[in-house]
């Protein structure tokens, strides 16, 4: 969890005021978020039968879709590919943009907005534009491919390409946005750490390894975390673009959970899928906090 | 050429080939937009010039998804239901933040730590949950819906928290000493101060609902609710996707957040990234 401030800030003690001011974003919060997701892990140990009756059978849901269900497997794994290959990608590209754009020099403000503009851009029209890009025969990708000799390639129509494609436009997207917090966290650097170290005799590769990096800990932390849960979650570019396909390749979880409610209509599936997903964010951030928290120094 | 001249030359380049990857789609979608609808797929290929600049300039495809497909309504709705969360949404968690940083009582901790746990959570991840508990109480399918679960909201109470706990507290008691209540204070002190995050929680609510898929695609489903987002993948899904429709709703339901975005982006990235780096 973030730290808090217990500072010595004086705070007041006032019980009916509090309570008042805090109350109505609370109830909202714990009747459409908190409240939502206990009844959803109670669901998941459900199961509706023909009849519509629901019976309690415990983690039979989970212990039949690890053991029994090749396309929740198959979707598992996708899934988890997808996240080792988007999340380092984001904030390795992130990061270089913003050493990049960290010059001061006077286009860099131009660069700077032009990069971040797609995150202005809802993930579904994000989808779209690609999707139209990377059409095999119209699109405009091919059509370069073409002009310079180039093989046209299959993209969203490869069960090769197309997870690879979503990787694109995601990191398209979303890039900039992340790049911003790099950029916030480089200014903060005074630029005397860096002259104490060019007086050492530090090189450039030194200073940023030494250096920046460390020093950036703090943000590359908050942003591994929220990425990775965020990408866990992808469902617009699959809706949009491959419905799961070709031949499974993009079926990424949050899709084959939305899937099983709506097309199959098996809430307890569907639950028991949203809550493992549920579960693997909450760890994956305890661990990565963990793991960011402890090595921290200044 | 002096050294930093030719580094900024190659900065330069190396900053303007990574640009053209945003410049020619961003380019390409726009210029497809104004072209007349059949001439598109005439000009896809071969690669030419023509390509990016349509011989006709049209308004056609823009006309064509208010007229013959409705855009209006969805971006209405879109509005409205932006609007309203924001509305709400500003007020119910400004006053929560104002609580958790000034007020203490029996529970503020626990409340604090659950709301945490809200902003941990990623909304995508309840929708399905979400949408059974809407359904139990019975409003799937109405505008409550698709404001509602997004009025409150954690990461936005967080903000404000941070933010009001810069307030020095002597400013609150003067007021308090003068007998004014806190409801009065809030308004008249407290807000008035805050104007920086309140820009910055109304153009992060505004893009939240506005570029929400997931949620009014299942919370709603007659046509009269749907929201931009829904009508414009709705395009792309259909047997025959007429892509000049496709773009020209793919850009007007992009415009509203990136004039708001231009308007306010000085705000809102620095509400982000101070916020992010504590």
């Amino acid at each position: 969890m973030p730290l808090r401030l217990t500072g010595d800030e004086k705070m007041f003690r006032e019980t009916k005021s509090g309570l008042a001011f805090v109350l109505p974003a609370f109830a909202l919060l714990l009747t459409f978020k908190l409240w939502p997701i206990g009844v959803s892990i109670v669901e998941s140990l459900m199961h509706t039968g023909i009849t519509g009756t629901r019976t309690f059978v415990g983690l039979e849901n989970y212990a039949y879709l690890f053991k029994a269900d090749p396309v929740f497997w198959s979707s598992f794994k996708i899934t988890l590919v997808y996240s080792l290959i988007i999340n380092p990608l984001i904030v390795l590209i992130a990061l270089g943009l913003a050493l990049l754009l960290n010059t001061g020099m006077k286009f860099v403000k131009f660069f700077r907005t032009l990069y971040f503009l797609p995150s202005a851009i809802s993930y579904a029209v994000v989808a779209v534009i690609w999707g139209v890009i990377f059409d095999p025969y119209y699109g405009l990708a091919n059509s370069f491919l073409r002009f310079f000799n180039l093989k046209p390639q299959p993209y969203f129509s490869s069960p090769n390409q197309a997870l690879l494609c979503i990787v694109f436009l995601v990191l398209w997207r979303s890039v900039g946005y992340w790049m911003m917090f790099y950029l916030a966290g480089l200014q903060g650097i005074s630029e005397e750490i860096y002259e104490a170290a060019s007086i050492d005799g530090a090189g450039r590769m030194q200073k940023l390894w030494r250096i920046t990096i460390p020093l950036l800990k703090r943000t590359t932390a908050f942003i591994l975390i929220s990425n990775t849960a965020f990408n866990f979650l992808t469902f617009a570019p699959v809706y949009i673009l491959t419905n799961g396909g070709p031949q499974g390749s993009t079926n990424l979880l949050m899709y084959e959970s939305f899937k099983s409610a709506f097309v199959n209509l098996d809430m307890g599936r569907a639950s028991a899928i949203s809550t493992i997903l549920l579960l693997i964010i909450f760890l994956i951030s305890m661990i990565e906090l963990k793991l960011t928290k402890t090595s921290f120094e200044y | 050429m002096n050294k930093k001249t030719k580094l900024s030359i190659v900065l330069f380049i190396i900053l303007m080939v990574i640009g053209l990857l945003y410049i020619i789609p961003l380019m390409w979608i726009l210029a497809s937009s104004l072209r007349p609808a059949g001439s598109l797929y005439e000009y896809a290929n071969p690669l030419t010039l023509r390509t990016f600049f349509p011989e006709k300039l049209t308004l056609e495809n823009f006309i064509h998804i208010f007229t013959e497909e409705q855009f209006g309504v969805a971006l209405g709705n879109s509005l409205l239901v932006a609007f309203a969360a924001i509305l709400l949404g500003v007020v119910v968690n400004s006053m929560a933040g104002f609580s958790l940083a000034k007020f203490e009582f029996p529970g503020n901790k626990l409340i604090f730590g659950l709301i945490l746990i809200t902003f941990m959570v990623p909304f995508e991840s309840i929708v399905i949950p979400l949408f059974l508990q809407v359904r139990r109480m019975g409003f799937i399918n109405t505008y409550a819906a698709l404001i509602l679960p997004a009025v409150g909201n954690g990461l936005g109470i967080f903000m404000f928290k941070q933010f009001f706990e810069e307030i020095p507290d002597e400013l609150l008691e003067a007021a308090r000493v003068e007998g004014a209540s806190w409801f009065k204070i809030f308004c008249q002190l407290v807000i008035p101060l805050s104007l920086p995050a309140v820009v910055t929680v109304i153009v992060m609510m505004f893009l939240f609902q506005w570029n929400a898929l997931f949620w009014p695609l299942v919370a709603t489903h007659s046509s009269k609710y749907e929201v931009v987002q829904v009508a414009i993948a709705a395009h792309r899904m259909t047997e025959e996707t007429h892509w000049a429709s496709l773009f020209s709703s793919a850009i007007a339901g992009s415009l509203p957040p990136m004039l708001l975005f231009f308007a306010l982006q000085k705000y809102y990235v620095q509400g982000i990234t101070r916020t992010g780096i504590k």
